[in-house]
């Protein structure tokens, strides 16, 4: 059996008594590609920072790699990258000086200069981040995810404001990073995408996890034949729209 | 170590290129500096005394860019990466706090002491201002002033829930020490009630060292102003590592 990456057990958390993780379970193997789905507000950020401590969960156990992401952050961090939903930068930082102040921070890191080519964004190397459209800012913070050369990489949204061609890219190098053998965690509001990507995902609706496993069991246990169809079943979105 | 190196390099690049330190703490002391020098010259600081108004000055000039740097520069740069999320950022690599303020720290220590390099060779130029004491004492009670503001804005930086926040407990420290603790207005001149209180000041502390030591003055109770600077140092630097705050 392959390791775990990450367990998650009976996951909660709440904000001024509002739920928004409600007992999430989840299990992500080594070498897979796992989707957290949901509309917005469903929860979706909120655990991601749980697992990754950022934020503090009311409970639950939380284990990634093996660690636990509060007590041995310096550790850990080592071996996972993180590309969060609104990434920040410093005001007047060049792409360059922001990879380079990334890589440093690691022991062993992948070549950024090639990671940007492959994004598509090799040409930009020297342009300020500011200037950078958003779809090239999208991509410039996966590369950044990547430059630790992570075991587990987590993504959030991370094709949101690309356009087609550009999610294609994305797409075929997150495929070869999986081959690699590396653990991917994704959010995404892109079916085709899911599908094309995530052995297993996880519908979110309200915190509450509402379906588990592979996207050919999503469509066979809602009797959808596309697997967008059978996500707004799920997590209901259908009905918001048509009331 | 490489690590370090690395990251002053990028974050120092990124300062400069924000040019407000290089107003503030680079080009501010030298203006005043020659303002000082076309009004007082080379007159004495007072009927008889040995030294002129500008080398009793030069202590005070030269806290000013570390008046800019400890009390602006630093708190609002390290509360305004936590307010853009850049220390979220940070978090989720292998970063630690220390190296984070370390490097931060530093940059300003730099500017700190480019603005004091660059007073003294001008003063002396222009003004014939000389070192009537021990450069080393001046030195070692330059360092301890410098590190010991520089640690009140890293503890407000670290701790300030914001930029807002950092910006206002900033200036609330910045004008009065700026103005009372013998920076701009001159100690001697004030009441004495006046003198007991900004002598709380760690700056004032610092400014009466440095003079003495510029000066060739003997300083009665010279442990006194040496120790609130260690003091104010290692609590500030304590408080703002214990609870530094990513978010």
């Amino acid at each position: 059996m392959r390791e775990e990456a990450i367990k998650v057990t009976d996951l909660r958390k709440s904000y001024h008594g509002k739920t928004v993780v409600d007992g999430l379970s989840l299990s992500v193997k080594t070498g897979m590609v796992f989707g957290l789905l949901g509309a917005n507000g469903a929860g979706k950020s909120t655990t991601i920072e749980c697992i990754l401590g950022t934020k503090q969960a009311d409970s639950g156990e939380v284990s990634v790699l093996g660690l636990h992401a509060k007590h041995d952050r310096r550790k850990l961090f080592q071996e996972v990258g993180v590309q969060f939903q609104e990434g920040d930068y410093q005001p007047e930082i060049k792409v360059f000086e922001l990879c380079e102040e990334i890589a440093c921070l690691y022991k062993k890191t992948a070549d950024w200069r090639q990671l940007c080519e492959c994004f598509g964004i090799g040409e930009k190397l020297k342009n300020a981040v500011k200037s950078l459209s958003g779809g090239e800012r999208q991509r410039l913070f996966i590369v950044l995810a990547l430059i630790p050369n992570p075991k587990l990489v987590f993504l959030d949204e991370l094709t949101t404001g690309l356009d087609a061609k550009a999610r294609r890219t994305v797409w075929k190098s997150l495929e070869d990073l999986k081959k690699q053998g590396m653990t991917i965690f994704l959010t995404s509001h892109f079916m085709d995408e899911v599908e094309a990507l995530c052995d297993e995902i996880c519908i979110l609706k309200k915190g509450k996890p509402v379906f588990y496993g592979t996207v050919e069991q999503a469509k066979s246990e809602s009797g959808c034949e596309k697997f967008e169809d059978a996500y707004l079943k799920f997590s209901d979105e259908e009905e918001g729209i048509g009331a | 170590m490489r690590t370090f190196t690395k990251l002053l390099k990028t974050e120092l690049k990124l300062n400069i290129r924000n040019m407000n330190m290089v107003i503030f703490a680079i080009i501010m002391p030298i203006v005043v500096l020659v303002v000082l020098g076309f009004i007082y010259q080379e007159k004495p600081a007072f009927e008889g005394a040995g030294y002129t108004f500008l080398e009793q000055s030069m202590s005070a000039v030269c806290t000013i860019s570390i008046c800019a740097c400890g009390l602006m520069g630093l708190p609002l740069v390290v509360s305004g990466y936590r307010e853009r999320k850049i220390l979220k950022r940070f978090r989720v690599t292998p970063i630690s706090p220390v190296m984070l303020l370390g490097v931060e720290f530093t940059i300003y220590v730099l500017y700190a002491f480019v603005s004091m390099v660059l007073l003294f060779p001008i003063a002396m130029l222009f003004w014939g201002v000389t070192l009537h004491g021990s450069w080393p004492a001046f030195i070692g009670s330059w360092l301890l002033t410098m590190v010991s503001t520089l640690s009140i804005g890293m503890m407000v930086g670290g701790i300030a829930k914001n930029e807002k926040m950092a910006s206002v407990i900033a200036s609330a420290l910045y004008f009065p020490m700026l103005i009372f603790s013998g920076a701009t207005l001159p100690f001697e001149v004030m009441p004495g009630v006046m003198q007991k209180i900004v002598s709380m000041f760690p700056l004032t502390q610092g400014i009466q060292l440095m003079k003495a030591a510029s000066l060739g003055q003997q300083v009665e109770h010279i442990w006194i102003p040496v120790v609130v600077m260690m003091a104010v140092t290692v609590i500030c630097t304590g408080v703002a590592i214990k609870c530094f705050k990513w978010e």
